[in-house]
């Protein structure tokens, strides 16, 4: 059977000689770029010495990973990864699509494009910049929401770079004030793109906008839906670095709340630079990503075939 | 079924052709040094077959216009008295250990680098990037270990030996006040009337009493903790296990249980409480100056040394004066933070060691790296003092770079106008003068407890800067902290610390 197979690969090679010769470029590209660099891998179970070069470096098993695993901080900073990234991608989509259905109701054409703008503006400002727009607002010498808002509501004066219990909260309203605008262009795109005889039929059959809405738009956008969200699922175990080490300005009473994997790993190697060990933390990462990625297009497949990735 | 075998074949060819490529990979390295060497010989063919040293070195304010006018300038003097050019290579700070770093790994040649404990140097040891010196110094750099004296070189060493270089400049350690003169003469208040932490509460209680809407006391920089300076001990490089200062035996010990820093937290908070510091102290992110500038703070607490008072003077644009609260110490921490050092990757190690000898007894070459081509960018005045020429100043200098400490021995270079003209004496006595610690010359290697190292580090990031700004309430969080550092290790840290002391005060 072994011969037949490599027979009919044989000739399915031959038959389409031109199409192979132009995956190569392509290919070679994918190879050298995305994994050649792969085996730099290894580095994460070495203990890495110059003078005798990466590759006859000392093996050491899995000594670079422990820091990640040994800390008691190991539960807590797994946990919000997770489930900041859990949040974000409920609250994002939810957001993100919702503004698009609403977007695309939108007749004017200026108008329609003004918020669209409005919108992704976040998404292009650096993260230290918003790291002082928040600031800002939360400072507690000089910060508006303590100096302004709060008197408003007779509120006393809160010292939020002290309190953790905020800190989900503004974390997430950061998180979505920045990349909702992003997600949103992408299923605009997606709905733009939807027949609008489907609308009219639906119109002349008497369906409310509501009923459109859930049993038009949403179905016809869903493939793209299920794509970002693999897609997302697949960085779940990575956190935005930017987000949730600018933004609450190393301030360390709050840090059981906005402690993650990547900050963790900053911190923890700054004053050591160990190669070996930030290559353990990336492994980590990528494997946990790729494993999330695979179960979550498996279920995809086991709901419906058309939808899944792969 | 059908659809899964495609798969597989399509996957066992991505492998062959993978490991194909890896042979190729693994194969190439040969090739990729030789072709490295052609191109460097290509090069020194065109300046007459003279070796050039690669010298990267980081810049605080940004790369000056005229680096590589100045560059040409010491070529001249370099291919006439050792042979060689060299290939100044400025990098800005925020960048420079993750470029150099890059260059090191990436096998680039690099003979002469700024090295430290800034930048990670003792994993550079362990690692193997970095050659050890002593015999080079012996050959070319006696001059180095002559004006360095044998205390101050003994702080580059890693077991024995010595893997960087200091160079002549302010080094020890000292923390005192900083305070604008007008803030002291109005409360009619004398410099010698602040010797303690205590004193420094008394004169903020005055300044709040009279101003009570003002925040006298701002911290330093960004990062900065109130206590990061003040060191009644050695820190033996990282705080993690310290030698106090009144130790007769080389006990390390831990250094956040010591009733000393709960009180100093106590009374840290205490300031806190009473409104002396800044509310957002922990979490700034202006540098003290900046804040003093804007009149945000009139007092701050820092490492200082002779020339301080005048050089914050001229930024803040008021005389401000500086009062010591420690003695002048020399520890390896504050030598080894900036020091030179020759790595494996190097080309020429032989000229780099000539080089940094002749920065430190060559004065055109130590005045052409601090401050540039003489009637370009500085004049020699009347008295002995370098300032700028008529029509240049700071704003429009093409070379202002600014950093003689970085050079070889600064002390040969012109002091700059506005300061006294006795600086490098008053530097030179104070380094003098500093009491050496009983380890100065031991260097903590941190790779054998890297993984608690890492969770320490994590643990300081969460509970210092608040507790040691009074943020929160050391009564309660002190005790959390500690715990916190039990479980990351810090016990494992210390002892590895005390066995390497060991090892260390035995060898010697």
């Amino acid at each position: 059977m072994g011969t037949t197979l490599w027979q009919r690969t044989w000739r399915n090679v031959a038959r389409n000689k031109a199409m192979y010769v132009m995956v190569i470029p392509g290919l070679l590209y994918l190879l050298v770029n995305n994994y050649l660099p792969m085996l730099g891998l290894v580095i994460a179970f070495k203990n890495v010495d110059f003078a005798k070069g990466i590759w006859h470096s000392d093996w050491i098993g899995f000594k670079n990973f422990e820091y990640l695993f040994k800390t008691s901080d190991a539960w807590l900073i797994t946990r919000n990864t997770l489930g900041y990234n859990a949040v974000f991608i409920v609250v994002n989509f939810a957001f993100s699509i919702a503004i698009a259905i609403f977007l695309n109701e939108i007749t004017s054409k200026f108008f329609s494009r003004f918020y669209q703008s409005v919108l992704l503006l976040p998404y292009l400002i650096s993260m230290i910049i918003v790291s002082y727009l928040v600031f800002a607002l939360l400072s507690q010498d000089t910060g508006m929401m303590n100096h302004t808002i709060l008197p408003l509501f007779g509120i006393k004066e809160i010292s939020w770079y002290n309190e953790p219990v905020y800190w989900p909260f503004i974390l997430v309203i950061v998180n979505l004030w920045k990349n909702a605008g992003f997600l949103c262009v992408v299923f605009l795109a997606a709905i733009i793109g939807i027949d609008k005889e489907y609308y009219e039929a639906a119109t002349l059959d008497g369906a409310s906008k509501w009923k459109q809405i859930r049993l038009i738009t949403i179905p016809l956008i869903s493939p793209v839906i299920v794509m970002m969200l693999l897609l997302f699922i697949g960085r779940i175990f990575y956190a935005d670095f930017g987000l949730f080490f600018q933004v609450p300005m190393e301030s360390g009473p709050i840090m059981n709340a906005t402690n993650v994997i990547d900050t963790y790993v900053y911190r923890g190697l700054m004053q050591i630079g160990d190669i070996g060990m930030s290559a353990a933390a990336g492994c980590y990462q990528s494997i946990v990503g790729f494993v999330l990625v695979l179960l979550s297009n498996y279920v995809v497949r086991k709901i419906n075939k058309d939808q899944a990735l792969f | 079924m059908n659809k899964f075998k495609r798969h597989v074949s399509g996957l066992s060819l991505v492998l062959a052709l993978l490991m194909v490529l890896t042979a190729c990979g693994g194969g190439s390295k040969g090739g990729e040094e030789a072709s490295g060497t052609q191109a460097s010989g290509g090069e020194s063919a065109n300046s007459g077959d003279t070796p050039e040293i690669v010298m990267p070195f980081f810049v605080l304010n940004g790369i000056p216009e005229d680096m590589q006018a100045v560059n040409d300038e010491i070529n001249k003097i370099t291919k006439e008295k050792i042979g060689a050019t060299v290939k100044l290579m400025p990098i800005s700070y925020g960048t420079y250990g993750q470029q150099t770093n890059l260059m090191l790994t990436g096998n680039e040649q690099v003979d002469l680098m700024v090295v430290g404990t800034w930048f990670n140097y003792t994993t550079q040891v362990a690692k193997n990037q970095l050659l050890p010196l002593d015999d080079l110094l012996a050959q070319y750099g006696q001059d180095i270990v002559k004006t360095l004296g044998d205390n101050y070189i003994s702080a580059g060493k890693v077991k024995g030996k010595t893997y960087g270089v200091a160079t002549m400049r302010d080094l020890a350690d000292m923390y005192g006040l900083v305070i604008p003169k007008d803030v002291l003469d109005k409360y009619q208040i004398k410099t010698e009337d602040i010797k303690t932490f205590d004193d420094v509460g008394n004169l903020l209680a005055t300044i709040k009493k009279n101003e009570p809407d003002s925040t006298p006391l701002v911290p330093f920089g960004p990062g900065d903790s109130l206590l990061d300076n003040y060191m009644t001990y050695d820190n033996l490089g990282d705080k993690l296990g310290v030698l106090p200062g009144d130790a007769t035996d080389l006990k390390v010990v831990d250094w956040f249980e010591q009733p000393e820093y709960a009180d100093l937290l106590n009374k840290i908070r205490s300031w806190y409480e009473a409104g002396y510091i800044m509310k957002d102290a922990a979490t700034n992110r202006d540098s003290g100056l900046e804040l003093m500038k804007a009149g945000r703070g009139d007092v701050l607490l820092t490492r200082i040394k002779p020339g301080y008072a005048e050089q914050e003077s001229r930024l803040i644009g008021k005389p401000v004066v500086t009062i010591p609260l420690t003695q002048p110490q020399a520890r390896t921490s504050s030598v080894a933070n900036m020091m030179w050092g020759i790595p494996r990757n190097a080309k020429y190690p032989d000229k780099a060691m000539q080089m940094l000898n002749l920065m430190f007894t060559d004065k055109d070459v130590a005045n052409l790296l601090a401050w540039g081509i003489e009637g370009k960018h500085y004049v020699v005045k009347s008295d002995g003092v370098a300032g700028y020429p008529d029509g240049v100043d700071q704003n429009n200098s093409k070379y202002n770079l600014n950093q003689g400490w970085m050079f070889g021995n600064q002390f040969l270079t012109y002091v700059w106008e506005g300061d006294s003209p006795d600086l490098w004496k008053q530097l030179q006595a104070f380094n003098d003068s500093a009491v050496p610690s009983k380890v100065l010359g031991f260097t903590f290697d941190q790779t054998p407890v890297k993984t608690e190292v890492a969770a320490v580090q994590n643990v300081l990031n969460q509970y210092k800067m608040a507790l040691e700004w009074g943020t929160v309430d050391p009564a309660k969080v002190l005790p959390e902290f500690r715990k916190k550092l039990k479980d990351a290790g810090i016990d494992k840290i210390i002892a590895e610390k005390q066995k390497q002391l060991d090892e260390w005060a035995a060898s010697k």
